[in-house]
């Protein structure tokens, strides 16, 4: 077969490429200006490259029409095959990138500002703005509708926790832990081990959800990316903290019945107001209390740096349940009967361990003489305070009434988290 | 099983020969032609099958179809083959810089072939090229025999004919066209220096073969139903690009002729 030169719809220069050799990638980029069906021209001079065009352009879809040559080397003409290339619309034009600030591309700027759109809940992982190519295996993402999972603020969340990562190897004076006496390390290492015991379910549970989030809402594939590496990092060191002063602590077993009931959680909102509102929102308070009392320099650093954290993670509970209830006010039932429900599974605690105060107050005494205990005593009595007022505080945050916060308030563990 | 159901032979050469027609099944149930597969595991025991009616449709390589119509005394049909099988080709390969200008220059030299039994690697470049004026008889064959039996589908000897040529065990090295391309796409290592010194006439590689004897109906709704595949269906790419076609042709004979000459020239036609 032959074609006219007046057919040929593009004309491409090899030069000296050879198949292998970039050439094919020239003979891709050629083709996108071709329309199916309309024919390209190579000129090569080389006879080895010309025969062997016809059967890389049927590889590539395309069906050899002719091979003329001549002095001035070899003429091959291809003809476009005409399935598509990619199952998936063309493209979009260019269009101008999301906004800088001073330079930086944050998070909360790479959808121009706007809500993400309601996802497919089949999408697969594509990128933002990325063209998906029909074909693809589906999925089926549990957590896929937007509003009830989103928070407003997601985006500059996401970004802090990039911001203010920290290295529990090097960021800590270790040295300051080493020489505590014994009675204070003691309790140092109670405190500690209590602290990591929590931070296990404060990663289980944002991880159990992690795969179960629409790829299209990338913003929260991150910020639970985020919080999960943050709590595999307040595991460690607290872990590093109870392990350096070489004494032991328990793993208290009422601690281990509270968590399980947050594992047993299913619903996100739910556990944004069990986890993050509730449980790391008194953590907070408690982080605090540790960082002000510290016998030591790498305690005080260690509650510092994760009380930063875990003020991002209440922050994104607070703001995913303001979201939540102000959209669907009819939310606030199934939240108030998960608090219950939880409760209900609690019956058996009494209050925060004795081990745990105990050990609170007598980190806080750095000894055993009575002044100092009484004074160590009164500052964790009014710390139960601090917790229960602040969490009253968060409660109103989220949006709902005094009532409702009230109980919710007096619905939770009594183990903190 | 219906009583309208056609049965096709196919030779598995690789296991994704398996995905390719639990699709294409499908596709025949839903266009009402329901078409179960059988495999086989080489290209003599399905012209057996085809000419014993054990399979009413054989999916055959070139020197099966020839083959087999030969044995059916030219009493066959081609009810369809790829767009790839329309201009199959051979190619002599030689390291760069190396290269020959003629083939007869090749006289007295190392040629690497495929199997024995492909048409593509072994029976049709050595008549070519007895053709085009070399002395066959004059060079050293270094053959590959692998896969006999599947006729060089699965190109485990044309991998073995590139090594060969790569690394200066032959002078020269004969194989398909198209996988000499597959081998650049995939930068098997071996193939980055050589090229193409060589390249044949064009002729067909595999198709669809029934006896005459089949409903001639049944067979044109069937080879109408074939040349429908849209390789633009998502459910049917995957397939199709299995397959190594991206759109089906009626054949025809026209494009065998030199094989069936090579055939009769190596004694290869009982």
């Amino acid at each position: 077969m032959t074609v006219d030169r007046e057919q040929v719809a593009h004309r491409v220069d090899a030069e000296r490429l050879e198949l292998g050799g970039g050439l094919e990638v020239l003979l891709a980029a050629a083709f996108e200006r071709v329309a199916p069906g309309g024919v390209l021209e190579i000129r090569t001079p080389s006879r080895a490259v010309a025969m062997e065009l016809p059967s890389w352009a049927r590889l590539a879809g395309h069906e050899p029409v002719d091979h003329a040559s001549g002095s001035d080397g070899h003429l091959v003409t291809i003809r476009r095959g005409h399935s598509t290339r990619m199952l998936a619309g063309p493209l979009p034009p260019r269009e101008r990138g999301p906004a800088l600030r001073h330079g930086e591309l944050h998070t909360a700027d790479w959808r121009g500002g706007a809500l993400p759109p309601e996802p497919d809940p089949q999408a697969g992982f594509a990128p933002l703005r990325a063209v998906p190519e029909a074909g693809a295996p589906t999925h089926h993402w549990r957590l896929s509708r937007r509003d009830a999972i989103w928070a407003d603020d997601v985006g500059e969340l996401v970004d802090q926790a990039s911001g203010q990562q920290w290295d529990a190897s090097r960021d800590i004076p270790w040295e300051a832990a080493r020489d505590l006496d014994d009675t204070t390390e003691r309790a140092v290492a109670q405190v500690m081990t209590f602290l990591a015991q929590n931070e296990y379910a404060a990663l289980y549970v944002p991880a159990g959800f992690l795969p179960q989030v629409n790829p299209q809402l990338v913003e929260l594939v991150l910020w639970l990316s985020s919080h999960v590496h943050d709590e595999a990092r307040h595991i460690e060191v607290f872990t590093k903290r109870s392990l350096v002063g070489g004494h032991h602590g328990y793993a208290l077993a009422s601690t281990e019945l509270s968590l399980s009931t947050l594992l047993d959680e299913h619903d996100f909102t739910a556990s944004s107001l069990l986890l993050n509102v509730l449980g790391e929102g008194t953590f907070l308070d408690l982080l605090r209390f540790i960082e002000v009392h510290a016998p030591d320099a790498a305690t005080a650093a260690a509650a510092r740096l994760a009380h930063r954290d875990e003020r991002r993670h209440v922050h994104f509970g607070i703001s995913n349940i303001k979201r939540s209830v102000s959209i669907a006010p009819d939310m606030v039932g199934p939240l108030v009967a998960a608090a219950e429900r939880r409760a209900a599974k609690l019956v058996s605690l009494s209050g925060l361990s004795p081990m745990l105060v105990e050990a609170l107050t007598i980190m806080t005494a750095q000894s055993l003489q009575p002044a100092d205990l009484s004074e160590a005593a009164a500052d964790v009595r009014a710390l139960m305070h601090t917790m229960e007022r602040n969490r009253l505080r968060r409660l109103h945050a989220c949006g709902f009434d005094d009532a409702t916060a009230r109980h919710l308030s007096d619905l939770h563990t009594p183990n903190l988290m | 099983m219906s009583d309208t159901e056609l049965r096709l032979g196919a030779v598995a050469y690789h296991p994704r020969i398996v995905t390719i027609w639990e699709r294409f099944r499908t596709y025949f149930a839903d266009a009402g032609l329901p078409t179960d597969y059988i495999l086989f595991s080489n290209y003599e025991r399905l012209v057996e099958a085809v000419l014993d009616g054990t399979v009413d449709i054989g999916w055959n390589t070139n020197t099966a179809y020839v083959a087999l119509d030969h044995r059916a005394g030219g009493g066959t049909r081609i009810l369809g083959m790829r767009d790839v099988d329309r201009d199959w080709a051979t190619v002599l390969v030689m390291r760069r810089g190396q290269a020959s200008p003629t083939v007869t220059e090749l006289s007295g030299r190392v040629l690497a072939l495929g199997s024995r039994d492909s048409g593509h690697a072994a029976i049709l470049p050595l008549h070519y090229l007895a053709r085009e004026g070399l002395d066959v008889a004059s060079c050293r064959l270094l053959r590959f025999d692998t896969d006999v039996g599947k006729h060089g589908d699965t190109g485990g000897s044309e991998l073995h004919v590139v090594r060969a040529v790569a690394e200066g065990d032959a002078d020269a090295g004969a194989l398909s066209a198209a996988y000499f391309s597959a081998f650049r796409a995939e930068s098997v290592p071996a193939v980055a220096d050589l090229e193409v010194v060589w390249r044949s006439p064009d002729y067909y590689h595999c198709n669809f073969t029934v006896l005459d004897s089949l409903d001639r109906e049944l067979a044109e709704r069937w080879s109408q139903a074939l040349l429908a595949m849209d390789h633009d269906d998502a459910s049917l790419r995957p397939a199709m690009d299995l397959e190594g076609v991206r759109r089906w042709y009626p054949g025809d004979r026209e494009g065998y002729a030199s094989l069936e000459t090579a055939m009769r020239e190596q004694a290869l036609l009982a």
